[in-house]
């Protein structure tokens, strides 16, 4: 749970002419997402994943048009997409790279792999390599404890995790870039 | 009577009764070969209240962890009430130490779907949704892959269930969380269905009243949901020649349990077992013994809510007595994580107050301030420099936190508590070993 101050009253807000809800998104929402629900609020989590699918991250002036479409304030938006430790509201690397620290990985080595990933990468968990290409971080139990230590590298989980294992994956991405 | 054959893994090949290996996606041509679906009509055939006295009769308590009687809770819906009625599917499994449900997902998505299906029938509700945590990517697709089957195929959709052989129609979706423990809260969960930010509500009003969008909603876990086609289709009285009674005066805890067993054993996985199934069988048999011979020091028995067991108490049944018989806080979603020799039981308790701490929605000060020292002085204690005084400071902040004590709205508070107490009681040698006794200041006075 993201405990963040915000600076509401100075925040300068990064804009672009396109709009990042393009019609078809917005179109998809309507005909698809909006539907499945009692009030336009509810369609919020699906559209913030969406969107941050798409874009990469949440940036604010999203957060605004979503707002608009919802006819909810910017706030309201705002108070959802911060809570939420899997919305990003700054940009991150092309993967990210969440290592599990909850009890059953710890107790099984997750602090060699984690020390491995950042020393490879040249970066602390919580940041992004200068390339712009890899995030680091800490994300609790996966739901995968028996496979532990295990990590998220994008959507796609990865178990059993060794140092050759991480060698592998990360040259394999950077290649892929 | 023990169990002879796998129940909720039937279509997943699970040891003793067959190899993980061969577990594949079963998909809808492959379940109604395999039966599924019959339990759904045959359902459909009765009285939807004839189903909840089914349900109720055969005591089934849920597998999310509290364990509540499932068919009770599905006759605390209002009588005689015509309008919207939600289920929502609590799927968000982030407890840590817990990986069950992901199982069902992965494997038989539509065991579960069979499951919603009866359980909207028999409780008149037209609409369900299942949440599902985020980080379960590849479960998403595949959960939403069988919901589309079961459109296709009739069993949700407009011209009502199993392709209109009853008017009465059913809705089914997926939506995904972001990464938020408290989600799987109830309450929290449905906050977060309505988009917004997850924070548990004070009850009453109980959701199957006013829950979802303020409409009468009943939660249930996947498990408890998957079980229910089976009790359907097979009788109470056979549900209940699984699992066991209680010996203390309790309630029983009839049928199977996935038990997800992780940690220092050289087999981990998801196993089927009875309730009330010992925790020494599961760990020397099913699980192989201990990783590397090491000796056993302690178990988090199933989420590391319910605090944690001795080695000597490696006799314990897993059945919903297992907390007063132990002293935890209860069954929890029974996933043991076994600890060898070599883990250093302070790093235990840090870690775990980590993730309370991270977790926390922050509404009630004794939870999120609380969840903050806690952690604090573990790590100082970790390092070296904590104190005896620290030990019963710690005691004294853990013992005050939770719905239980009455300081809090929610559990999560409970877990830390419970967490952080057993492992400093059961262990307090090791504690009182790494911290500095703490000097009384003398004043001399000349
Ligand atoms: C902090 C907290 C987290 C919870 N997380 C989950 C969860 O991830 N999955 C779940 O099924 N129940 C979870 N529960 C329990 C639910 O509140 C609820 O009791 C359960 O979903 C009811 O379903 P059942 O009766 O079928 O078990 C959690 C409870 C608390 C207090
Ligand atoms: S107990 Fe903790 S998690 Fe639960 S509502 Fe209160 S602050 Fe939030
Ligand atoms: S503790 Fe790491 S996946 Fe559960």
């Amino acid at each position: 749970m993201a405990w963040i101050t915000k600076d509401s009253a100075t925040q300068q807000i990064e804009r672009r002419d396109e709009p990042y809800l393009s019609d078809e998104m917005t179109s998809y929402y309507t005909d698809s997402i909006l539907p499945r629900y009692a009030n336009k609020r509810a369609a919020l989590l699906p559209i913030l994943h969406d969107v941050q699918h798409h874009v990469g991250y949440l940036p604010f002036q999203a957060l605004e048009e979503i707002a608009t479409f919802l006819e909810l304030t910017a706030a309201e938006v705002l108070d959802t997409a911060s809570f939420y430790d899997d919305f990003f509201l700054e940009p991150v690397g092309k993967h990210v790279i969440g290592v599990c620290q909850s009890i059953a990985c710890e107790a099984c080595g997750h602090e060699t792999m984690l020390g491995h990933l950042c020393s490879k990468l040249n970066i602390e968990p919580g940041e992004t390599t200068p390339d712009g290409l890899f995030t680091v971080r800490t994300m609790e139990c996966l739901g995968s404890c028996d496979t532990a230590p295990c990590a998220l590298f994008g959507e796609e989980r990865q178990d059993d995790l060794t140092v050759e294992k991480i060698d592998a994956l990360i040259d394999k991405l950077s290649g892929d870039a | 009577m023990p169990m002879t054959e796998p129940v909720l893994t039937k279509r997943i090949p699970t040891y003793p009764y067959g190899d993980p290996k061969d577990r594949h996606a079963v998909w809808y041509d492959e379940y109604v070969k395999t039966g599924g679906y019959e339990a759904l009509a045959a359902a459909l055939e009765k009285e939807p209240a004839a189903i909840v006295d089914t349900v109720k009769d055969s005591n089934l308590r849920g597998r999310g962890g509290a364990g509540f009687p499932c068919g009770l809770k599905w006759t605390f819906l209002p009588k005689d009430y015509e309008g919207q009625r939600y289920l929502a599917v609590n799927s968000d499994e982030s407890e840590p130490c817990t990986f069950k449900d992901r199982m069902l997902l992965d494997f038989d998505p539509h065991q579960l779907l069979e499951g919603i299906a009866i359980t909207c029938w028999a409780c008149g509700l037209q609409t369900a949704y299942i949440y599902i945590r985020g980080e379960y990517h590849e479960q998403a697709v595949t959960v939403q892959k069988a919901i589309d089957e079961a459109y296709k195929n009739g069993v949700f959709g407009k011209q009502g269930l199993m392709k209109g052989k009853v008017d009465f129609a059913v809705d089914c979706y997926l939506h995904r969380g972001a990464g938020a423990y408290v989600c799987g809260e109830e309450t929290g969960l449905l906050e977060s269905l309505e988009g917004k930010r997850g924070w548990p509500r004070i009850k009453p009003p109980f959701p199957a009243v006013a829950g979802l969008f303020g409409k009468p909603t009943i939660i249930n876990n996947v498990e408890t949901l998957a079980c229910v086609p089976h009790i359907v289709q097979h009788g109470s009285e056979w549900f209940k020649s699984l699992g066991c009674e209680s010996t203390i005066g309790g309630p029983p805890s009839y049928g199977t349990k996935l038990m997800g067993v992780s940690g220092h054993v050289n087999r981990p996985g998801v196993y089927e077992c009875d309730l009330g199934f010992s925790l020494r069988t599961l760990i020397d048999e099913y699980c192989q013994g201990m990783k590397g011979g090491k000796k056993l020091k302690a178990i988090i028995p199933g989420g590391i809510s319910m605090g944690v067991l001795t080695a000597d108490q490696v006799d314990a049944e897993l059945d919903f007595d297992i907390g007063r018989k132990n002293d935890l806080l209860g069954l929890g979603t029974a996933c043991p994580t076994v600890l060898d020799e070599d883990t250093d039981m302070i790093m235990v308790a840090r870690n775990i107050t980590r993730f309370f701490k991270n977790e926390s929605c922050g509404q009630c000060t004794p939870c999120r301030e609380g969840s903050g020292w806690i952690y604090k002085i573990l790590c100082r204690i970790e390092e070296g420099e904590g104190t005896t005084r620290d030990l019963d400071l710690l005691l004294e902040i853990a013992g005050s936190m939770g719905a239980m004590p009455g300081t809090t709205i929610c559990g999560l508070a409970d877990g830390n508590n419970w967490a952080v107490r057993t492992i400093i009681n059961k262990f307090r040698d090791e504690f009182e070993a790494r911290v500095k006794p703490s000097l009384v200041p003398v004043t001399m006075s000349v």
